[in-house]
């Protein structure tokens, strides 16, 4: 079906636009589009792993146990002290190696873990991981990195909500429980949802290092395709064209930021209906 | 036990990326007085009155806020390189146009005038209409009205926010080398804690050890910035007042990049 409508406009457009359909429609090219699979379920599934880590964080950071606000304060200050880049490839790194590490104990020998020079000691205890288990990591690390901008946010929007509605509702008679979750938490959204859209783009921004953590993105497949080809018989030659699909990912992830930003708008006009808000909604 | 405290891998890896951390500080101090002028005179466009420039303005920071700052590497990395041949050679500028050094700092440049735009434009928005309008009515000419006025306000409003965006910068200085080549021995932090990784594996000591530098660095801008904020707010003797918009700003702004 699709090379049917190729031979078809082809045949309307001309010879020149006809080939460049054609090249850009090749197998190569259907396997990059394909890849921005893993950019979106990265940014979904790191989205829910940050919200979920935000609220801990959140949590944390309101504890009237000290040691748990000096967690939830350390958790949300530490990504102001240090590069995002650095937690993003520490996280995946560590839980490999130490997974790594609990199985050379259990199927290397003791001499050769001694004797070892590499990393693993054997290679009975290499640990071999597919593509979604990759992904499944850059999610969770994302999700540490960016819950802690969210648990920011969250903090914040908790204490935005009016403290006469809590009053309220433990007045009548809610448990401190109760009034945290369906009070708090209930009305803090509101609050919280012009921070999380930003949050929401920058961890957008950041699925570009996914090509860092071993998968195969768009990144990845833009530097392949883009390389200068010699050889006619592995497909067109052309010299170095990297920057045309740089150029294309530069669009293609503003076009994503304007998406977003079109949604949470429309999202934060949905969620304050009927909330005299209007001092937060605008220009945030 | 100091001796043999001096000879742990703590602190060797703590001598050996200190080289490397003077490349990330020379990436942050080339861009960020560079591309504080260009921000203003970008924030200033954004508010213009002309529709050309304003638009114009408005794309170039949106464009490059909205995209990441990786993608930006590769695209300008790859873009000067494909004009060598017509451009940069025939010149005889190639070696110095597509070094790490210069390109670098060239493309941080271009990312940071924009969120620092955006941040002075906030900033300009804020500023006390009847501050400017007693300033004209004084007969004060644009210049001296921007001078005496619209500056030093813009400048105190945007500080805290300017503050993060020093510092998210600094850590932004550690992707350069994700992206451009590594030539000898020119290596930044994350570069160079990369390799010793590579050596013995050792992903807690050499990426803490990294972490750490940013930390401390990171800390050292918060403090200087602080000092600054203290006097930029001198006249201010009573805290002002934090309306709960400025509060939802300060959280959401702080994240930029």
């Amino acid at each position: 079906m699709p090379e049917s409508v190729i031979t078809w406009l082809s045949a309307w457009l001309g010879e020149d636009i006809g080939a460049s359909l054609a090249y850009i429609t090749n197998g190569k090219h259907l396997a990059w589009y394909a890849s921005v699979r893993f950019t979106l379920i990265a940014a979904f599934g790191s989205a829910a792993f940050a919200v979920l880590f935000g609220l801990i964080g959140a949590a944390l950071k309101q504890s009237t146990f000290l040691p748990f606000k000096w967690l939830g304060n350390i958790y949300t200050t530490m990504v102001r002290g240090v590069p995002d880049i650095l937690f993003i490839l520490f996280f995946p790194l560590a839980f490999e190696q130490s997974v790594e590490y609990l199985l050379a104990r259990s199927r290397c020998d003791a001499d050769v873990i001694a004797a070892a020079t590499g990393w693993p000691p054997c290679e009975a205890a290499q640990w071999i991981l597919s593509t979604g288990d990759y992904l499944l990591m850059a999610c969770v690390s994302l999700g540490i990195v960016y819950g802690a901008f969210s648990a920011n946010v969250i903090h914040g929007a908790m204490q935005a909500v009016p403290k006469g509605q809590l009053e309220a509702a433990a007045a009548y008679g809610f448990t401190p429980k109760q009034v945290f979750w369906r009070f708090k938490v209930r009305q803090m959204w509101v609050y919280a949802l012009p921070g999380l859209s930003n949050v929401w783009i920058l961890l957008l921004k950041a699925t570009s290092f996914l090509s860092l953590l071993q998968i195969a993105d768009i990144v990845q497949w833009a530097g392949r395709l883009g390389g200068a080809n010699y050889i006619p018989r592995v497909g067109l030659v052309h010299p170095d064209w990297r920057w045309k699909y740089y150029l294309v990912l530069f669009v293609f992830f503003i076009i994503l930021t304007m998406i977003s930003e079109r949604f949470f708008e429309a999202l934060q006009a949905r969620a304050s209906r009927g909330m005299s808000l209007a001092e937060v909604g605008d220009d945030v | 036990m100091f001796e043999s405290f001096l000879q742990t891998a703590f602190v060797h890896d703590i001598v050996t990326l200190a080289k490397p951390a003077l490349f990330n500080l020379y990436f942050a101090f080339v861009s960020i007085p560079l591309g504080f002028p260009m921000a203003i005179l970008f924030a200033l466009g954004k508010g213009s009155s002309n529709k050309l420039v304003s638009l114009l303005s408005r794309a170039y920071i949106y464009a490059f806020r909205g995209s990441p700052l990786f993608i930006q590497f590769f695209m300008f990395y790859s873009i000067m390189l494909a004009l060598n041949k017509t451009l940069w050679k025939p010149i005889g500028v190639d070696d110095f146009v597509l070094h790490p050094l210069f390109l670098g700092p060239l493309v941080l440049i271009l990312n940071t005038c924009a969120y620092t735009a955006e941040i002075f434009h906030g900033a300009l928005k804020s500023i006390p209409k009847g501050e400017v309008e007693a300033a004209q009515a004084m007969g004060m000419s644009r210049w001296n009205v921007f001078r005496s006025v619209t500056w030093p306000n813009m400048l105190r409003l945007a500080w805290p926010a300017y503050t993060n965006e020093v510092v998210f910068l600094f850590h932004a200085t550690a992707i350069v080398y994700f992206t451009l080549p590594v030539i000898n021995e020119q290596k930044d932090l994350m570069n160079k804690a990369g390799e010793l990784f590579e050596k013995d594996y050792n992903i807690f000591l050499h990426f803490g050890v990294a972490g750490l530098y940013f930390l401390m660095i990171s800390i050292v801008l918060f403090w200087l910035a602080g000092l600054v904020q203290k006097r930029l707010n001198k006249h201010i003797t009573a805290a002002p007042s934090v309306s709960l918009k400025q509060k939802l700003l300060s959280v959401t702004h702080a994240f930029i990049r």
